[in-house]
């Protein structure tokens, strides 16, 4: 099932490969481009309904300070506010979780295609789709960045980690740790602005768990990837960076602007529907029972 | 509230995520290879060795238990510091580390050699199993080394070729290739044929590593070619399979489906059998151009060994954990037999035929697993299972 992903990203990465004059880096780089650009139009689905329920969240504590005491009364207010003003409240979830195997598979991709070992190479050997890639096995492992310095930058191997290359790869764990960081702190600071924009008279900071959570995840996410990307090889370490550049600038609001026009992203400029707080949410009907009817004998 | 639990799901989706990205993920292993088996001559007895990951062991043939060292000199079983007999496994973890993809090649009584994954080669004294001696290579070692003539050639992961005297360890040559060497050397006449990743095959001068002869064969090439009736028969990764006169010109080739990875067996008509990793085996006449005799996909999934030919049958162990026995005039299925768990069957398989130095009475097939609670696997010719050795 999962290689219904995996597969056509790893030709699709040779193949790039053969087109690219047998760059690695550069098909590692088109690929991901490529990837994120592609999947915009859901990352932009879920900022617009996370943007929307921000909105909502002045009369969403009116509506937790109103029913307290009367859990199912508030549950059935929140549907009726949701309902009118068309927000689906996981709608946000999904086009996140669609995103994600996309792009393990990616990552996946990459690192099949590196293949440096028997183990490796015989994996690879069932996914390749597109006949006469097979002659391009080994890609391309040698790298060098600036081909002018080669004498004082040399070679990295790309299916080695950084510890076991030159030492000046050391500087790709560093630099996935701020592009993540980077990534994180925009994507918190546009929920923050929106946040403030929306919602004047309200508290200025994110809310509650979702503001700790978003807190915690600008810290550890940076360090985990950091940490990962000294033990996983340099390959990747290019794939966590340049997917982190794109997303910096997709979060930016001068990318956004560009995608929004590229993709033609719906925005609702309108203001939340308020709904009656004094109106008493209708409970929910109690069901008629039938009457039975007598059986004819 | 929704919205935390969507924020929630999110933090879960990529803790999650990160849990794929620590441990390789979906289906992507860590490992380097898989186990190799064949047979080694300890205290004047044929018997089996392995080596996979952190261990190299010595095996029984005919219970697949690893042997007991004994004392030379008192002929007891050496015991160990809590007094239990000591089994010929020798550790990784005891030397620097180390993980054998190699089997140890005997240099005499007392003295046999390693080669080693993390670039090192271990002369230990066989007796009391332990590392005299550590040698710094010039790479990684993944394939099995070629003793010939009292020199040892050690084909390298990421490339190149050297030959090292067995007497005092020195290198006397080494060879380079653009790529990683991954299979055996093979000896022909005074010729060294060395395969490489690099789509090369290679003929060098044994004494001096010059090379003769070398031909690109349009695809990464990982086994060791068969040498029969003066010609040689290697597939490559380009999915083909071809004959090769010694003096290096291609005389014929063969379409496979996919990728050939093993070294093909021939039989005495000249048949030679081939199989792919599409799970394919094909019969190819030496003596009409490689012509068809018959193709059949026999596996569900890859077939990574070469075949073995025994008797009337040809047999074949594929990725999908199970063994298949083929009549060998017509491809058609006369046999299978499913390992527990049905794990993949990687390394190349090992036929033992009755000896009085192997202590066997019935023919064995022995079949290497990645699985480490059934590494290897040894069924008779009828497909019975005789014994199993797990790590």
């Amino acid at each position: 099932m999962w290689d219904l992903i995996l597969n056509p990203f790893v030709t699709i990465l040779a193949w790039l490969y053969a087109a690219l004059n047998q760059d690695i880096v550069l098909a590692i780089v088109v690929l991901t481009v490529i990837i994120r650009f592609l999947t915009y139009p859901l990352l932009a689905k879920q900022q617009e309904s996370s943007r929307r329920m921000q909105q909502l969240q002045p009369q969403l504590k009116k509506l937790q300070e109103k029913y307290k005491n009367d859990k199912e009364k508030m549950s059935q207010a929140q549907m009726k506010l949701y309902r009118e003003n068309k927000v689906n409240p996981v709608g946000g979830c999904f086009p996140m979780l669609i995103q994600f195997p996309i792009l393990i598979g990616l990552y996946q991709a990459i690192f099949f295609a590196l293949a440096a070992t028997p183990f490796q190479l015989v994996d690879l050997s069932e996914r390749l789709l597109i006949p006469g890639l097979d002659s391009l096995i080994p890609l391309q492992r040698m790298w060098t960045p600036i081909p002018q310095l080669a004498s004082i930058l040399p070679e990295l191997d790309l299916t080695l980690a950084p510890t076991e290359n030159p030492h000046y790869s050391l500087i790709l764990p560093l630099l996935v740790l701020i592009t993540t960081w980077a990534q994180q702190k925009l994507t918190m600071m546009t929920t923050k602005q929106k946040s403030d924009k929306d919602d004047d008279d309200e508290d200025e900071k994110p809310r509650g768990g979702q503001a700790q959570m978003m807190q915690s995840m600008t810290t550890i996410m940076p360090i985990m990837f950091g940490f990962f990307s000294m033990t996983f090889s340099v390959g990747l370490s290019v794939y966590f960076v340049t997917s982190n550049l794109i997303g910096i600038v997709q979060y930016s609001p001068q990318g956004r602007n560009v995608l929004d026009k590229l993709f033609r992203s719906k925005k609702t400029d309108e203001a939340p529907v308020e709904i009656e707080l004094d109106d008493d949410v209708p409970a929910k009907k109690p069901r008629k029972r039938r009457k039975k009817k007598p059986r004819k004998r | 509230m929704p919205k935390l639990n969507c924020a929630r799901t999110g933090l879960v989706t990529l803790l999650i995520l990160a849990l794929f990205l620590a441990s390789g993920c979906v289906g992507a292993r860590m490992g380097v290879s898989w186990p190799s088996v064949g047979l080694i001559t300890v205290n004047g007895e044929e018997n089996i060795t392995l080596a996979y990951n952190n261990d190299v062991a010595v095996l029984n043939p005919a219970n697949g238990a690893p042997l007991r060292l004994i004392n030379p000199i008192s002929g007891q079983a050496m015991l160990d510091s809590e007094n239990n007999p000591r089994s010929w496994i020798l550790h990784g973890s005891n030397n620097e580390g180390a993980q054998f993809y190699s089997l140890p090649v005997v240099v005499d009584d007392e003295t046999m050699l390693v080669a080693a994954n993390n670039g090192r080669l271990l002369i230990l004294d066989s007796v009391l199993l332990e590392a005299t001696q550590s040698i710094t290579l010039a790479d990684k070692v993944v394939a099995n080394t070629l003793e010939a003539d009292g020199i040892l050639y050690l084909p390298y992961q990421n490339g190149g070729l050297s030959a090292r005297s067995m007497v005092d360890y020195r290198e006397i040559w080494r060879f380079h290739t653009e790529e990683g060497i991954w299979a055996t050397p093979l000896l022909a006449g005074e010729m060294l044929i060395v395969t490489s990743i690099d789509h090369h095959l290679y003929a060098l001068d044994r004494s001096s590593g010059q090379r003769i002869w070398s031909v690109d064969l349009g695809g990464s090439v990982a086994s060791t070619p068969l040498l029969a009736n003066n010609r040689l028969y290697v597939g490559s990764f380009n999915k083909s399979f071809f004959e090769i006169s010694l003096d290096g010109e291609i005389l014929n080739r063969y379409d496979t489906q996919n990728w050939v990875w093993g070294t093909p067996a021939i039989d005495e008509r000249g048949v030679v059998y081939v199989a792919d990793l599409s799970g394919f085996v094909h019969a190819l006449d030496t003596e009409r151009n490689l012509s068809e005799i018959w193709s059949s996909q026999v596996a569900e999934r890859g077939i990574r060994a070469g075949p073995i030919v025994h008797l009337d049958r040809v047999i074949v162990a594929s990725r999908d954990g199970r063994v298949y026995w083929l009549d060998r005039r017509d491809g058609v299925l006369i046999n299978s037999r499913e390992i527990d768990n049905r794990p993949e069957l990687l390394g190349d398989m090992l036929f033992l035929a009755p000896s009085e130095t192997l202590n066997i009475d019935v023919p064995l097939l022995i079949v290497a697993s990645v699985d480490e609670g059934r590494l290897l696997i040894a069924f008779e010719v009828d497909g019975r299972q005789a014994w199993v050795y797990p790590r």
